[in-house]
């Protein structure tokens, strides 16, 4: 079927569709950037979601778990493989998307006869200042977006990663108002979870499609906090030690967001 | 970095992974007979560890020798391979800091690809696959590794544990102390005297206590060992003394290494 041209955009069409079917209940993962370091926050414990890829960098994930699988641990080996060779400073996150994964999730994803990989990640890199801290998130089919001057050519100090395109633009819009850079690691829990709020909340395709307003965001957050965990992890900006991957647990951020 | 479509899903280890992206190289595997020639000189340094009562004291001196030559007087041979890990080396330099930076990598690895902590007898044996794995260059007389590896078991019974090797990556735990390096004899001595008679055992002394006898070893088998550097006062070279203990790794600040010497050694 795929000698003719139009017959490959209709498959590769199809296949997309496919994937963002599979893709549509995934919780979302919030992360933005404090004093202290970058914060990775969802809700939901029934698997793991956020993973230490190297000394600075780390990945939120949703898709299927055996795809996440082979794309964590390639990141992870290559990332080991070049800080073992030359140096932990060379290991840098816009190399390992732009110049290993991206190609291969584009070929997966085109070679209609095989299987794509039905993952979606954001990668984020702690720098020395939030200013400074590189967010990427690339697509199933090896699209990569950044936080590089997406508004009015500020640098964004947050990201989100959500199963719909929707509820993902509705997120940034909302960490876009109500996050700073300069806040305590305290307040930057409490906003991204309220973000991830709005990733769930917006969802449903028959959702609403404004922003809900403050009060139902609260109320929405207590709603789910009552029920499921949270995973939470942060790179430290100034640890101390090479290895800035720290995972918080459920008892120290409820602290926080529960008060 | 181009990405390897065969990756391995975390079912090798690290060395494995290595040698598989031909970054690191395979000792020969055919042993010759005759015994390799420089063997006596390569083990040339001295390194000790005890426990104490809060955990594991490991010290090194900083000479790195070739035959009677010094060729350097900085030499740190006692390396943090984690938070919990410290590995000491005596041997031929080239090999022992590769074998430790590919010791490091490897916990680090099986930690992000398994999502948990080695355990500490995995990180053992991982020391000790190395050094087997070495053995080809050990037996050409190259590569000669003899390290102490002291770490604290975070896990159920909490305690530090202290192991130490030889060169074919047999493992032996010490109950209270170890040295190794061609000082060792005499420090085997004044560890053995001060754990049995000195009225105070050595699981007993608290740090300060602890690092004046780690000095008062060093400069004992400075003494008659040419290949150990005792303290250089005029330059101010001491020797590197670590702690592990429950918290971690501490280095000691120079100023209270010196300071101790000054009151307890010199």
């Amino acid at each position: 079927m795929i000698e003719e041209p139009y017959r490959w955009v209709e498959a590769v069409a199809n296949r997309r569709e496919y994937i963002e079917a599979q893709l549509a209940s995934g919780s979302p993962i919030a992360a933005v950037s404090c004093g202290d370091g970058i914060l990775f926050v969802t809700l939901g414990r029934a698997r793991q979601k956020v993973f230490e890829i190297y000394d600075r960098i780390a990945m939120g994930a949703i898709g299927h778990p055996g795809d996440i699988e082979r794309l964590r641990m390639a990141a992870i080996e290559l990332a080991s493989t070049e800080g073992f060779a030359r140096s932990a400073a060379d290991v840098s996150l816009r190399r390992l998307a732009h110049y290993s994964l991206s190609p291969v999730m584009k070929a997966a994803f085109e070679q209609v006869y095989g299987p794509p990989y039905l993952a979606r990640l954001l990668f984020a890199e702690v720098g020395a200042t939030p200013e400074t801290d590189f967010y990427l998130r690339l697509e199933y089919d090896g699209a990569i977006s950044t936080n590089g001057s997406n508004r009015g050519g500020t640098i964004e100090t947050f990201a989100a990663l959500c199963a719909t395109a929707h509820s993902t633009k509705m997120m940034e819009t909302f960490l876009c108002e109500a996050h700073r850079p300069e806040a305590s690691l305290e307040e930057a829990i409490s906003v991204a979870v309220d973000a991830w709020s709005v990733g769930h909340m917006t969802l449903k395709e028959d959702s609403n499609r404004e922003m809900p307003d403050a009060g139902a965001i609260a109320k929405y957050r207590q709603d789910q906090l009552a029920t499921v965990g949270i995973e939470a992890a942060i790179l430290e900006r100034n640890s101390g030690v090479p290895m800035r991957y720290r995972s918080l647990s459920d008892d120290e951020v409820r602290a926080v967001v529960q008060v | 970095m181009a990405l390897d479509q065969a990756f391995s899903s975390g079912s090798e280890d690290f060395p494995g992974l290595l040698r598989r992206k031909g970054l690191l190289n395979s000792a020969p595997s055919t042993v010759t007979s005759h015994a390799p020639a420089a063997l006596h000189q390569t083990e040339s340094t001295t390194i000790l560890a005890f426990k104490f009562k809060d955990g594991v004291l490991v010290a090194g001196d900083r000479r790195a020798t070739s035959g009677n030559t010094v060729v350097y007087d900085r030499a740190d041979k006692v390396l943090e391979i984690d938070r919990h890990s410290i590995m000491a080396i005596a041997g031929v330099p080239a090999t022992a800091w590769e074998m430790a930076r590919v010791l490091e990598h490897s916990f680090q690895y099986f930690r992000r690809t398994q999502l948990q902590e080695m355990s500490v007898d995995g990180k053992v044996r991982a020391l000790s696959k190395l050094l087997r794995d070495n053995l080809g260059f050990v037996m050409q007389g190259v590569g000669v590794v003899v390290p102490i590896f002291a770490t604290y078991d975070n896990g159920v019974n909490p305690s530090a544990r202290l192991y130490f090797y030889d060169a074919m990556g047999a493992q032996f735990e010490a109950a209270d102390y170890c040295a190794t390096g061609s000082g060792s004899p005499a420090v085997r001595g004044i560890l053995y005297y001060n754990d049995r008679w000195s009225g105070k055992a050595l699981r007993d002394l608290d740090e300060r206590e602890a690092v004046a006898v780690a000095l008062r070893a060093l400069d004992t088998a400075a003494e008659t060992d040419t290949a150990t550097g005792g303290v250089d006062r005029k330059a101010r070279i001491f020797p590197v003394i670590k702690t592990v203990s429950r918290e971690g790794i501490r280095t000691l600040p120079e100023e209270s290494i010196a300071e101790i010497f000054h009151k307890s050694v010199a």
